[in-house]
């Protein structure tokens, strides 16, 4: 079966006034992409799919993850990965610690050469007992995106990833992820300020209004 | 001088950090003052309980050295059972507080009953430990309010039972007593490292990646929060284990008398008739040195210890460890705690103005005002020492802490890690093992005026909040407004008083809440600096605590609540009409 993100008749409200409204179905290995101003509403519809929506904003909709609704679960049930603007990485733990802590558990031999491995192919051999602060932000955008992909999950939101990167780490970045979320085929949202994002994303664009 | 600031005034494009005047060379000096103010009484309080403990004592015309005081210290019946019982009730109380406060705030990380758990536990902060005691102790005596509220529909009671509480022989009292006045403490310490805005909203954002990866919530708080906030809650957590296994207010109020805590038979020594027997208390007090020496190291290592077996946990991708039950366990402890804080104050509050209470009842009788009335009489002196200690002890407190928060900006350097240490030093080193030996000091200096030993001595005590509480908010303030002043030939002093200060106005009023109510509180150092003769409101609840009646002990207790209280509710009000101009 293909796996898909759906958004049924989804409506979020900041108090009583109305954000947007939105009826979307993302199919796997394609990326919706989202623009609009700040205060439209963009980061709080991530925050509706993921489950975490903050006290003052109220929604209505259902979200449907691979043909099941996902309303009713705890953000920590939904198996939805993020990626924000800022890396994220835990600095009490090194490199493959922040990937290790994403993965499932299992047998720690194969975990950790699972970890090599994956580091290798995204040019960052070698580099798993390095302390993530002392990573360049490009490479700390790569392992954040490794720790969510490695924790398996089955549909992603991009929220603005790669707004903090200097132009050319940006295109180099935004064609890795983009290229992994169209190998595991899973659905993707992203939500941008910057249209060159949304022309590389090469999926359906929503433009948000600011709400009266 | 006036030529200095005449040479200022006339050069206003001189670098507010160059320049010389009073006011500069004033605020350069502070913080080597401040360090000596803290260090010279406790190093020096600490060698006079040194000296006489290996027998050097010349007021009692001994002189040799040796080890009597330790023989005397050995042969003293029960000793083994005191020591036991200090380090007990310290180190439980506080592993207990310490737990309690993880889980709270891991079952309601992200969830709006944190701040209400918050708010309904800080006024706890600014009750004296006294206070707490005298409640607690009303609530779990036999004839107390549990007693009553069980009887005799469950208890079959007819007659106040006879209980063991409080003052039971293995200070389950007192390990009460303790972790629920400290429980609030280390919350809205953790809640404050939570609250600085950059590190708050990456740890915020932290749990929420790891709630994104499929980590149940307490999980994610104890392997994602927990590592980075727990070396900024340290401290703290040190001076609490520090003051639970020294302090003297909750174990003469709730613990047993034979033997009782190793702090409280010290004072008994110190205070004898026998002069003798203050050889032993100074070998006491290096007892009870070693012991909270011994328990802070403990706690270090144990830390040490955790780290090494849990780290491989922290990456090993489990993610589920029976969260949903320990969500509901954690409900309930805390729904216990805030409940078990309220009936105690509850309870305080009925005895103070009960007539006639037969036992099984839940209400008093007759309710009546006669205790109060007659309290008050008889407070008017005490009353007027604990604000008049607290109010220029406070002030002081808070012009040294400006002077040298300001001399940090002035040198735009930030404090070195050994000042911001030493700040703590009189929080860490047990009040009984250094005070009795300041007041020696201070009777060879000068043996009459009481009230300002009294004020010398809290502020040790005080000095360290009054600097806490401030700190974050001056080195918050945005420094563009004293750059502004400055361009526009505003000399330091000026940008200091006309610029600064205004901006810090509510902080300023929560900084001098806070240490009044600190120095409010102090039992031990204003019985012994004031040498028995300066009483206050503490000294005497301390006092009536064991022995007068419940009625008039629950008015002083609810006293020594009401005066922190009050203080409070002014820096709360108070900015909301002075200076206002400065927050919008």
């Amino acid at each position: 079966m293909q796996s898909s993100l759906e958004i049924k008749n989804c409506e979020l409200y900041r108090q009583h006034e109305q954000l947007l409204s939105l009826n979307e179905q993302v199919k796997g290995g394609e990326i919706l992409t989202i623009m609009g101003p700040s205060g439209s509403g963009k980061s709080s519809l991530l925050n509706w799919l993921t489950g975490t929506l903050p006290s003052g904003f109220n929604a209505s909709g259902e979200v449907w993850l691979n043909g099941k609704s996902i309303n009713d679960l705890p953000a920590h049930l939904r198996h939805i990965g993020v990626l924000y603007q800022d890396a994220l990485l835990f600095s009490h733990l090194s490199v493959s610690g922040n990937i290790a802590f994403a993965m499932p558990k299992g047998n720690k031999k194969q975990r950790l050469e699972k970890i090599e491995h994956a580091l290798e192919q995204i040019g960052l051999k070698g580099m798993a007992n390095r302390h993530p602060d002392n990573l360049s932000g490009g490479q700390q955008a790569r392992v954040a995106l490794l720790r969510m992909l490695l924790s398996e999950p089955k549909a992603i939101l991009l929220d603005e990833p790669f707004s903090k990167l200097d132009t050319q780490l940006r295109v180099d970045t935004r064609e890795l992820v983009f290229s992994q979320i169209r190998e595991h085929k899973l659905p993707a949202i992203m939500v941008t300020h910057d249209h060159s994002d949304a022309e590389a994303a090469n999926g359906k664009m929503i433009t948000l209004n600011l709400a009266k | 001088m006036s030529v200095v600031s005449n040479k200022l005034a006339a050069s206003p494009t001189l670098k507010p950090h160059k320049s010389a005047d009073m006011f500069s060379k004033l605020v350069k000096l502070s913080p080597r003052f401040l360090l000596a103010l803290l260090i010279l009484p406790v190093i020096g309080g600490l060698i006079s309980v040194l000296l006489p403990a290996f027998g050097y004592a010349p007021v009692l015309e001994q002189t040799t050295l040796g080890l009597h005081g330790f023989t005397m210290l050995m042969q003293t019946p029960g000793l083994t059972h005191m020591v036991m019982l200090s380090v007990g009730t310290g180190l439980i109380s506080t592993l207990l507080a310490f737990i309690i406060t993880l889980m709270i705030l891991a079952a309601f990380f992200n969830s709006p009953w944190l701040n209400r758990i918050q708010r309904l536990l800080s006024p706890i902060l600014v009750i004296p430990h006294a206070a707490a005691a005298i409640a607690v102790g009303f609530l779990i005596a036999p004839s107390g309010m549990i007693s009553r509220l069980v009887s005799p529909w469950f208890s079959g009671w007819e007659l106040a039972p006879n209980g063991m509480f409080p003052h039971d022989a293995f200070g389950i009292s007192i390990i009460l007593g303790l972790t629920l006045k400290e429980l609030p403490f280390l919350l809205l310490m953790a809640l404050g490292v939570l609250a600085q805005p950059e590190l708050g909203k990456k740890l915020r954002q932290q749990h929420k990646v790891a709630l994104n990866l499929g980590y149940c919530p307490m999980t994610a708080f104890f392997k994602v929060i927990l590592p980075s906030l727990y070396p900024l809650l340290r401290l703290p957590i040190l001076a609490v284990l520090a003051y639970a296994s020294a302090s003297v207010e909750m174990p003469l109020i709730l613990g047993p008398n034979t033997p009782p805590t190793l702090a409280v038979a010290i004072m008994h020594w110190f205070n004898d008739v026998d002069l003798n027997l203050r050889i032993k208390a100074s070998a006491g007090a290096l007892l009870q040195l070693v012991l909270t020496g011994g328990l802070l190291a403990l706690w270090l290592g144990g830390e040490k210890a955790i780290k090494a077996l849990f780290s491989d946990l922290l990456t090993n991708g489990e993610r589920e460890y029976g969260g949903v039950y320990w969500q509901k366990i954690t409900t309930v402890l805390t729904v216990f705690v805030i409940g078990f804080i309220l009936l105690s104050l509850i309870g305080l509050i009925m005895w103070s103005v009960a007539g006639f209470w037969r036992f099984p009842a839940a209400l008093p009788d007759q309710l009546t005002l006669l205790h109060f009335k007659s309290a008050l009489m008889q407070m008017q002196s005490p009353l007027y020492n604990t604000l008049a200690i607290g109010l220029v002890t406070t002030l002081f407190a808070i012009i040294i802490t400006l002077l040298c928060l300001e001399s940090e900006q002035l040198s735009a350097k930030p404090m070195s890690r050994f000042t911001s240490l030493i700040i703590y030093l009189p929080l860490l080193v047990p009040s009984i093992a250094f005070l009795f030996g300041l007041v020696w000091l201070q009777q060879l200096v000068n043996n009459q005026a009481a009230f300002f030993n009294v004020v010398f001595t809290h502020l040790l005590f005080v000095l360290p909040y009054v600097f806490l509480s401030l700190a974050s908010s001056y080195r918050r303030l945005d420094p563009r407004f004293a750059h502004v002043a400055a361009s526009l030939g505003a000399t330091p002093c000026k940008v200091f008083l006309q610029v600064k200060l205004p901006q810090l106005f509510a902080p300023i009023l929560i900084a001098a809440a806070l240490g009044l109510a600190i120095s409010f509180g102090q039992y031990l150092p204003t019985l012994l600096a004031g040498g028995g003769r300066i009483a206050t409101i503490t000294t005497e609840a301390v006092t009536l605590a064991n022995g007068a009646s419940r009625r008039t002990s629950a008015v002083y207790a609810i006293m020594q609540m009401a005066l922190p209280l009050i203080g409070f509710i002014l820096a709360w009000v108070l900015p909301k009409y002075f200076f206002k101009s400065a927050h919008r």
